[in-house]
């Protein structure tokens, strides 16, 4: 009869196999990155723009992202998806805070004409008149039906906060931006982001070289000239914002600091604070306001990266009842990271965890990809992972005690609270 | 080709050995055949509850999820009407401690107090989280005991109400674990790089000395054939009017099944379907609409959904989707159409064949059904299917008698 009470020898994780994609470059500025070895028909393109919500005002940016496939002067926007559609191909379009991402899902077979599609709908996009009227209702009820979301008011004011200090990054939708849309505007915008503003091409799938100069050959017109500058230099502002919200039955909470960028000597060690305190199930978040307290569904919290920095962000949603008790203990974990080493069994614990994970975030094509976007896209060197393992475990309790003095001080934090 | 190997211990655990030499990870799915359908009709809920208790803490480890992490390993699991999985990822030289926690889970829990007391109140922070404080959240509260009478899909998995979940007491807890959760009524599916023989030797080594139970009968209410088109309207504070067509459909195991989803997506799934050209595009009449079935192991529902754009009535848009719905089962799919419908889903069952827990938690799902081997009957079974059956099926389907509506109108808060 074995022993059930011992666990299993635990093995280390020892070595990642990190396989780097092939880099071309399509101009100066604007690269190509390819991960060849895929061990199936499977596919995938995306496409960087500089056209991320920051990067027009009054809402532009998510209205001519959502009418990217709209139609053009020959073609209806149901002709485009109906061609797409018939070769099997699966179009996903994502707009976030610096970057819009047009995605292309297909077999191999039909990845290029599909590409072929895609290309020529967005140069030819006409923004046809009752396409945009339809664009600008769904956004409309998106919009509203949003304003109802506890969750999504805490994020908006977090962001309207955090960015106070920059007007592009602060700047929040609202309704009269579906109203009066000019179509000049929206025009010019798409002619500057789009047309001349990819700035990255990925590439996932068991294509031939000559399959890849033709991608290049299609979407590489569109590189910017220069990747344009970020916002930077913002300037923290730590106040604590209610947004009340009648009969929410829970509270959404967001609370959160900048931080440094990924090129920072500190940014590693930071992602493993982070880990202890918020990111992963058995985090002290976790541990104490779910499963100690059972104040929640779930609380995490997370480094966001953007172009320029990073900021910390701890996010959940609680029963309205036990709102200021919640946040009390988030107060209360962070000041334990700050005058409490952390025990070397729970910092094993974090370490081989985090080992672990990287495991499989290099697991296979699609997440190495991902992996090397994670640095490149901030200009950091894969050697963030190669050397991970060998740097995390020498982390210290007293480097993590150090840094969650330094950089989680309750007092800097921007705290929102909405319902 | 999705090669799996498939074995019985003698206490009745069934294991799926599945192979890629590719991965430095394993994944442990382990399905049990119990989902809320299994529930009594007073304590709905309960199946999900479980769930959550499961990782409390078992017979011989006080912590389910702090080892597995310390192996560099994570977990998760979720409830269906149908069916609780449950999964750990682990570097494949530390999966003995996957194995270690699945197995003892399912010897036996911990079954303490101040475990129950913690879930009850996550879960009914979840209710709220998923179901109350968002605008259209609890349409499925109100859906599904509108289109069911009898069978217990009737109720949500979350539960009927928050009460019930309170409810919630140590004796059902036991009960519920005895009668569900046991190696015969459990699937489990090891997919890594190890061998067959590895992957034996470990199954038995883990699982093989938990006692053997008799698997219980199922025994749900079955039913009634719906003779009469069923209604209902709600009024809440959401910001646009929406409705919820819920057309009764054929089991999973039928053959008329992949035909069914198929007719879904011709209808409703992308952007080039029926119902998304004709009353969003052409007559403008909502802002979002799709179509969907839910998938379920005994009849499920085929469901329509829509938002209504701004002035439009609910009788505009019922005369319009009764119109498509027609004119869909009046005549033939060209094969255009349903060269296309197919194509989409080569596509998308090749990109869920790229992810290793996908393969092992779809082997244990198909082994349920009866046979693991039907992921790989899967495409062509859809590539099989003609006009004439879309056409025929869609006929019984779309008749108004077979039909449940929810209307959700909006309110000024």
């Amino acid at each position: 009869m074995m022993n059930r009470n011992i666990q299993p020898t635990i093995v280390p994780v020892e070595e990642l196999s990190i396989l780097k994609p092939l880099i071309f470059d399509v101009t100066k500025d604007v690269r190509l990155l390819w991960m060849k070895a895929v061990p199936n028909d499977t596919v995938r393109l995306d496409l960087y723009f500089h056209a991320g919500i920051t990067s027009g005002t009054e809402s532009i940016p998510a209205i001519v992202h959502s009418l990217l496939l709209s139609g053009t002067a020959t073609k209806t926007s149901l002709e485009i998806n109906e061609e797409i559609d018939r070769l099997g191909g699966y179009i996903d379009t994502d707009i976030s805070f610096e970057t819009s991402v047009i995605s292309i899902y297909a077999l191999k077979e039909f990845i290029l004409p599909i590409a072929h599609i895609v290309a020529n709908a967005i140069n030819g996009l006409n923004f046809e008149a009752s396409e945009l009227a339809d664009t600008v209702r769904s956004l409309k009820q998106s919009f509203q039906e949003n304003q109802q979301k506890v969750r999504y008011l805490a994020q908006q004011q977090f962001r309207k906060g955090l960015f106070a200090s920059n007007e592009m990054y602060a700047q929040l939708a609202n309704m009269s931006h579906f109203d009066n849309v000019n179509e000049r505007v929206l025009k010019h915008y798409f002619q500057q982001n789009y047309l001349n503003g990819l700035t990255r091409m990925t590439l996932v799938g068991d294509l031939e070289q000559d399959q890849v100069d033709e991608l290049i050959d299609l979407f590489g017109k569109w590189a910017v000239d220069v990747i344009p500058t970020p916002g930077s230099n913002f300037i923290p502002l730590a106040e604590n914002v209610h947004v009340p919200f009648e009969g929410a039955v829970q509270s959404a909470i967001r609370l959160g600091k900048f931080l440094v960028p990924k090129n920072h000597p500190d940014y590693f060690d930071l992602q493993l604070l982070n880990t202890i305190l918020g990111d992963y199930f058995g985090s002290r978040l976790m541990s104490n306001i779910r499963e100690d307290k059972g104040y929640t569904y779930g609380i995490g919290s997370a480094i966001m990266d953007i172009r320029s920095t990073s900021y910390f962000v701890i996010m959940t949603e609680v029963g309205v009842e036990v709102r200021d008790a919640a946040l009390a203990e988030i107060k209360l974990e962070i000041e334990r990271l700050q005058t409490e080493l952390v025990e070397e069994q729970e910092l094993t614990l974090v370490k081989n965890y985090v080992s672990g994970q990287l495991l499989k975030s290099a697991d296979g094509p699609y997440a190495l990809l991902d992996l090397y976007n994670s640095v490149d896209l901030y200009g950091v060197s894969i050697s963030y992972y190669e050397e991970a393992l060998a740097r995390i475990q020498k982390i210290t309790p007293q480097r993590l005690k150090d840094l969650a003095v330094q950089y989680l001080k309750w007092e800097d934090f921007f705290i929102v609270t909405a319902g | 080709m999705i090669e799996f190997n498939r074995f019985k211990l003698p206490n009745g655990l069934t294991v799926i050995h599945h192979q890629d030499l590719t991965t430095p990870m394993a994944v442990i799915n382990v399905l049990y055949d119990v989902g809320a359908r299994d529930e009594s009709e007073d304590k709905t809920g309960f199946a999900h509850l479980f769930e959550h208790l499961m990782f409390g803490g078992s017979v011989n480890i006080p912590d389910f999820d702090a080892p597995l992490q310390n192996a560099g390993g994570e977990s998760n699991a979720f409830t269906s009407n149908d069916i609780t999985n449950y999964y750990d990822i682990v570097p494949v030289a530390n999966i003995e401690t996957a194995l270690w926690l699945e197995s003892d889970r399912m010897l036996s829990l911990a079954f303490t107090e101040k475990s129950l007391e913690t879930q009850r109140s996550v879960v009914i922070e979840e209710f709220k989280q998923r179901y109350l404080n968002q605008p259209y959240g609890d349409v499925w509260l109100e859906l599904r005991p509108l289109a069911y009478t009898e069978h217990p899909y009737k109720w949500a998995t979350i539960g009927k109400n928050i009460e019930q979940i309170e409810q919630a007491e140590m004796k059902d807890v036991k009960a519920f674990f005895k009668k569900h959760y046991h190696p015969g009524n459990a699937i489990l599916c090891i997919a890594s790089k190890l061998t067959l023989e590895e992957v034996n030797q470990l199954a038995t080594k883990w699982f093989g000395d938990i006692p053997a139970q008799e698997k219980a009968i199922r025994k749900l209410p079955a039913e009634p054939k719906q003779i009469a088109f069923k209604e209902k309207t709600i009024e809440r504070q959401v910001p646009s009017n929406a409705v919820y067509y819920a057309f009764k459909m054929v089991d999973r195991k039928h053959a008329d099944y992949y035909t069914t989803d198929l007719i879904s997506d011709a209808l409703g799934r992308e952007k080039s379907s029926r119902l998304y050209q004709q009353l969003r595009k052409e007559l403008k009449l909502v802002t979002r609409i799709s179509a969907y079935i839910t998938g379920s192991n005994d009849e499920g529902l085929f469901v329509i959904e829509a938002k209504l754009a701004d002035g439009i009535s609910f009788e505009t848009v019922d005369e319009a989707i009764w119109k498509v719905l027609e004119q869909f089962s009046a005549t033939h799919l060209d094969s255009v159409e349903t060269d296309k419908l197919k194509n989409k889903i080569r596509t998308a069952k090749a990109f869920q064949e790229q992810g290793l827990l996908n393969r092992a938690m779809n082997l244990s799902l198909f082994e349920l059904l009866g046979d693991a081997n039907g992921i790989n009957l899967e495409q062509a079974a859809y590539q099989a299917i003609t006009a004439d059956h879309i056409q025929a099926v869609s006929q019984v389907l779309f008749k108004k008698e077979n039909c449940s509506l929810l209307r959700v109108k909006a309110i000024p808060a």
